[in-house]
């Protein structure tokens, strides 16, 4: 798949690509217990947030299913790395990707997470011509919910007790958009910004 | 983990059993049917291949671990004729969740056998093989299979839309899904 040049620029944030050099700020919000509960990976110490960076580092591109496309989340501001988002490509011929991100805790409800999404969903819709992407969230986890439904995902699972996920019933929640209804969105939203100007 | 039931269950105008050599041909009567492959992952079988999913199905009539199938023919009591088949599997072990699906022959459809069949199917797995969680899944076309799930209580726990290609077009799935508290609720067991 063509990748577009990184980094992309939104008003108040810039994704870029991870590097070694992310490491304490990667550890400053990957080792908390409530980072954790929520990732594939463990990452309680150094040694195993070190890991999990350099994969990060080395997802840039998505060149066969499987692969996923890591970028970090820096806010201009102040050059901080708040966070991190990601496409994984889990369908090359219908088009499927699963859209993931992660912000430190300390930076939540000012928007940025949805100002990161908007800008992967542009990217996947736009430049990598996708044709669903789809995100999951924890049941219990109401923030990510209610961000994913804002922004114009439709629920389309509800899973009950469907599996055991540390020793609990996990209950997960699925959200989905498609090409034509992001595309949509997105020209509806221009066309008000203009008529308000 | 091992559920091996007592055949042949019975239910109302039902019996549920291990399929036999003998009923090859009441399965191609069905399977050779383009409305019958319309939503399931085969295309209309040949003779040929309906002997060896029936050869193969002859032995799958008992959990015994993680990816266990239990395929059962379907037969009408009177007059006796099998008129489709029944499928309980078990797709994770620890956490207690089992898949359920039915096939019948569309010259029975309407009739209420299929929720029969699967009501049995609920049974067996909640109460037989302790299931915590029973879905079932279907293309969002298919309203005779999706409401047979609606009429036991399941619930709606997925729309899925356009989240693959199937047949060359794009895919729309429901799952449904049942608890075994919600089961025993509706039960009053």
């Amino acid at each position: 798949m063509a990748m577009p040049d990184f980094p992309i620029e939104t008003e108040r944030l810039t994704l870029r690509n991870f590097h070694k050099s992310d490491l304490d700020a990667v550890m400053a919000y990957h080792a908390l217990p409530e980072v954790q509960r929520y990732l594939d990976w463990k990452a309680r110490d150094r040694g195993e947030v070190k890991a999990a960076l350099d994969a990060m580092c080395a997802q840039r591109r998505l060149t066969r299913p499987g692969d996923a496309l890591t970028m970090a989340v820096v806010r201009k501001a102040d050059d901080m790395l708040i966070g991190q988002i990601s496409l994984r490509w889990t369908d090359a011929t219908a088009g499927q990707a699963e859209l993931r991100f992660i912000l430190s805790p300390a930076q939540r409800r000012q928007g940025y997470a949805r100002e990161s999404v908007r800008a992967m969903l542009d990217l996947g819709f736009n430049e990598l011509g996708l044709h669903r992407i789809y995100a999951r969230c924890s049941g219990r986890n109401q923030a990510s919910a209610k961000l994913l439904k804002d922004i114009g995902m439709r629920l389309e699972a509800h899973f009950r007790e469907h599996a055991l996920f540390q020793g609990e019933w996990d209950e997960e929640l699925h959200f989905a958009i498609l090409d034509r209804e992001w595309l949509r969105g997105s020209k509806v939203k221009e066309l008000n910004h203009h008529m308000v100007a | 983990m091992v559920y091996a039931p007592h055949y042949p269950i019975e239910t109302e105008r039902l019996r549920l059993r291990p399929f036999t050599r003998g009923d090859v041909d009441a399965v191609f009567a069905y399977r050779q049917r383009e409305d019958v492959a319309q939503y399931l992952f085969d295309g209309p079988m040949s003779h040929e291949s309906v002997t060896e999913v029936v050869q193969q199905r002859i032995g799958q009539y008992e959990l015994d671990g993680e990816g266990a199938k239990v395929f059962l023919a379907a037969e009408l009591k009177e007059p006796q004729r099998v008129i489709g088949e029944v499928s309980l599997i078990l797709r994770d072990a620890p956490a207690r969740q089992a898949e359920i699906g039915y096939i019948f022959h569309p010259e029975f459809h309407g009739r209420g056998y299929a929720t029969e069949a699967a009501r049995m199917l609920l049974e067996m797995g909640f109460e037989g093989a302790g299931m915590h969680r029973i879905y079932a899944r279907c293309d969002a076309r298919n309203a005779g299979s999706w409401k047979v799930m609606e009429r036991l209580g399941m619930r709606r726990e997925a729309h899925f839309r356009e989240h693959a290609l199937f047949k060359g077009a794009w895919d729309e799935e429901f799952v449904y899904a049942l608890l075994e508290g919600e089961w025993r609720d509706r039960a009053g067991r």
